[in-house]
């Protein structure tokens, strides 16, 4: 008896504890709602993640599959070979909605097969910008004027310096063509700018009358940091996510364009750097433009999104 | 211009040198740090032991690392880039005959991009929340996500293979049927750098707009533009010479990152219209593991970065009279 009555208190302090930040989050996604341009952002995001998980759903084939002979390892007549890329087909002679690629690639497949790479890439190196870049933001803006602040912002003047696509392709030259590496790379130059916007958030933040208390209760500096102004300026560093997630899905793509991509993988960058090698630039635009669009839209679905959560952390803006 | 002090311009170009050593040293550090030597691409089979050492004593490797990183930073700053392993010419001549080229398709560029991208910004900012501003905003960010080759593929579909009008390669006409005066000249690279500039500018001008919004936004609450209002002025008037003039202040500090952004992507656009620029070069010459030219291109491209950043800096400071500069007064 007197235990249930405890772990239903227990039940009730959690509930206390959790109801203002869900109360919170209620009133932030209310507010996000009302940006159109947000909830289209999302819309799109969700459907692509969507693709890259169940990707067999959405395509009406695995990518190994060709026109004319299917999963079948037989060749082509001269005919159909001459008729590749196919423009779009709707059952005859074969289902390929958004047509076929020269060696017979359905391209709708192939665009459903890609949102992974993107996504993946996207996601990896916007968290990754983020996880060295807030920590730095932080700490340079918490010990503004000291010799720390300095050394991190000469750091970050250098490195605005470098001329980041030049670097991406010696970089990526030298260290191999793979994913990892172009993550990595896209990682090292995009932290730059969550840096720069984070310590001064942070500057800001930290003249702010509880911080003040926080000090003069004794908490230590790595505790009012962590505990105090990283939850004030998270919202804002997701802003950042997104954007270099925009970023690093265009750079990537940028890059299989120049010929630096690991081009056994399926990605939207290589599909346009294939029509460019297979010379069919002016004859098939249901190749050249649909990768495109794809990229376009993954891209302004993160800005969309991130400009919609800075109005939402930002509501004295309005 | 006073306010701009010989001891405060002196202080920048310090920085900006002590900056390109470093990147020049992180350059160097990049390329000795590849498995194996740049030798490899030269090094044929049928060659005897000898050969090999000749080159590479040629090429200083057998040097220690510590003489070799003082040679390349001497050499790099007396403008001796030494021998290109591939093409067999000077790397000198070769950056030389280059550089010309990008800057004027970046320069082009830059100016445009900073020009549409403010008074696009000064009107979304001055309208903020208005229908045509969110619209406007909205497609100018699906702008600024199409990848830039993309769209120049795009741009040389419809105006070079379709309409016909401009041209999709080159600076200049191969073999042309005209005399080469100053007006044919003129037409000529006009005729080819509409594309690339086109190119260039439709991706990037939105880097500008999007601080140059809020930053207007900020502007309109103020003191001043309401007494200007209020004065009876037209609305263009303080717009314009009230409002968007102290809003273009944060504009100049993004041109510092959004010159890197620009130079990026007429990397890509030199790729893609084949312009015979630095950045096909650095593309090309990685490509090809021609190292000694892929590093001065890297290196050219640094230097410009850097050389405009102290001009934006300079500029900036000069815009914003609240800065005060020391041994100024």
């Amino acid at each position: 008896m007197s235990t249930q009555s405890e772990s239903r208190f227990e039940l009730d302090t959690i509930r206390e504890r959790w109801e203002p930040r869900i109360e919170r989050f209620k009133r932030g996604w209310a507010r996000y709602t009302t940006h159109k341009m947000g909830v289209i952002g999302l819309v799109i995001l969700v459907i692509y993640i969507l693709w890259a998980l169940f990707p067999s759903v959405f395509a009406p084939h695995e990518p190994a599959w060709k026109a004319y002979v299917g999963y079948e390892n037989t060749r082509w007549t001269a005919e159909q070979s001459a008729s590749l890329p196919h423009p779009p087909a709707f059952g005859d002679p074969f289902f390929a909605p958004l047509g076929t690629n020269a060696n017979g690639n359905g391209i709708y497949t192939l665009l459903v097969y890609s949102a992974k790479d993107a996504l993946y890439i996207g996601f990896a190196a916007g968290l990754l910008s983020s996880l060295v870049g807030v920590p730095l933001g932080l700490i340079s803006g918490y010990y503004g004027d000291t010799w720390i602040d300095e050394t991190i912002q000469r750091i970050v003047d250098v490195m605005y310096g470098l001329p980041f696509l030049p670097f991406l392709v010696v970089l990526v030259a030298i260290r191999g063509v793979n994913t990892t590496n172009i993550i990595l790379g896209i990682a090292i130059t995009s932290w730059l700018n969550n840096c720069i916007l984070i310590r001064g958030e942070t500057l800001s933040l930290k003249e702010r009358a509880y911080i003040e208390s926080a000090k003069v209760a004794g908490a230590s500096d790595t505790r009012i940091v962590f505990r105090h102004i990283m939850p004030n300026v998270l919202p804002l560093a997701f802003v950042f996510l997104a954007q270099d997630a925009a970023i690093a899905i265009i750079t990537q793509a940028s890059l299989a364009y120049l010929g630096l991509a690991d081009f056994t993988a399926n990605s939207w960058g290589i599909m346009i750097e294939n029509v460019k090698a297979h010379g069919y630039i002016y004859e098939a635009p249901w190749w050249l433009i649909p990768p495109g669009l794809a990229i376009t839209s993954i891209a302004a679905a993160f800005y969309f999104i991130g400009f919609s959560m800075e109005d939402v952390t930002n509501p004295q803006k309005e | 211009m006073t306010r701009i002090s010989a001891r405060y311009l002196g202080k920048r170009v310090v920085v900006s040198y002590i900056t390109l050593l470093v990147i020049m040293t992180l350059l160097f550090a990049l390329l000795r740090s590849m498995p194996g030597t740049f030798l490899a691409s030269m090094i044929t089979p049928e060659m005897t032991p000898e050969q090999i050492a000749r080159l590479e004593e040629v090429w200083g490797l057998n040097e220690p690392l510590w003489v070799q990183y003082v040679d390349f930073m001497v050499n790099y700053q007396t403008g001796e880039f030494g021998m290109s392993p591939t093409r067999r010419v000077p790397v000198w001549d070769v950056i030389v005959r280059r550089l010309p080229r990008t800057l004027i398709l970046f320069g082009a560029g830059f100016i445009v991009a900073y020009i549409v991208g403010p008074l696009v910004g000064m009107y979304l900012g001055w309208w903020r929340g208005s229908r045509k501003d969110k619209s406007i905003f909205a497609s100018s960010l699906v702008m600024y996500s199409m990848p830039s080759f993309w769209v120049a593929w795009l741009f040389i579909w419809l105006f070079n293979y379709e309409l016909g009008w401009l041209k999709s390669t080159y600076m200049f006409t191969k073999f042309p049927e005209f005399e080469w005066t100053i007006v044919t000249t003129l037409t000529d690279v006009l005729h080819h750098i509409t594309l690339p500039l086109l190119s260039i500018s439709f991706v990037g001008w939105v880097g500008a707009m999007l601080v140059m919004r809020p930053s207007m936004n900020n502007v309109t609450e103020e003191d001043y533009v309401f007494l200007a209002q209020a004065k009876g002025l037209s609305e263009r008037t303080v717009m314009i010479k009230h409002a968007a003039r102290n809003a273009l202040i944060p504009v100049a500090t993004q041109a510092i990152v959004g010159l890197a952004f620009l130079i990026d992507g007429s990397i890509l656009i030199e790729q893609v219209f084949s312009w015979p620029g630095i950045g096909e070069l650095i593309v090309s010459s990685v490509l090809e593991k021609d190292y000694p030219i892929a590093q001065a291109s890297f290196f050219m491209l640094a230097v410009i970065i850097i050389v405009m950043r102290l001009l934006t800096d300079v500029v900036y400071t000069y815009l914003d009279p609240r800065i005060k500069f020391g041994g100024g007064q």
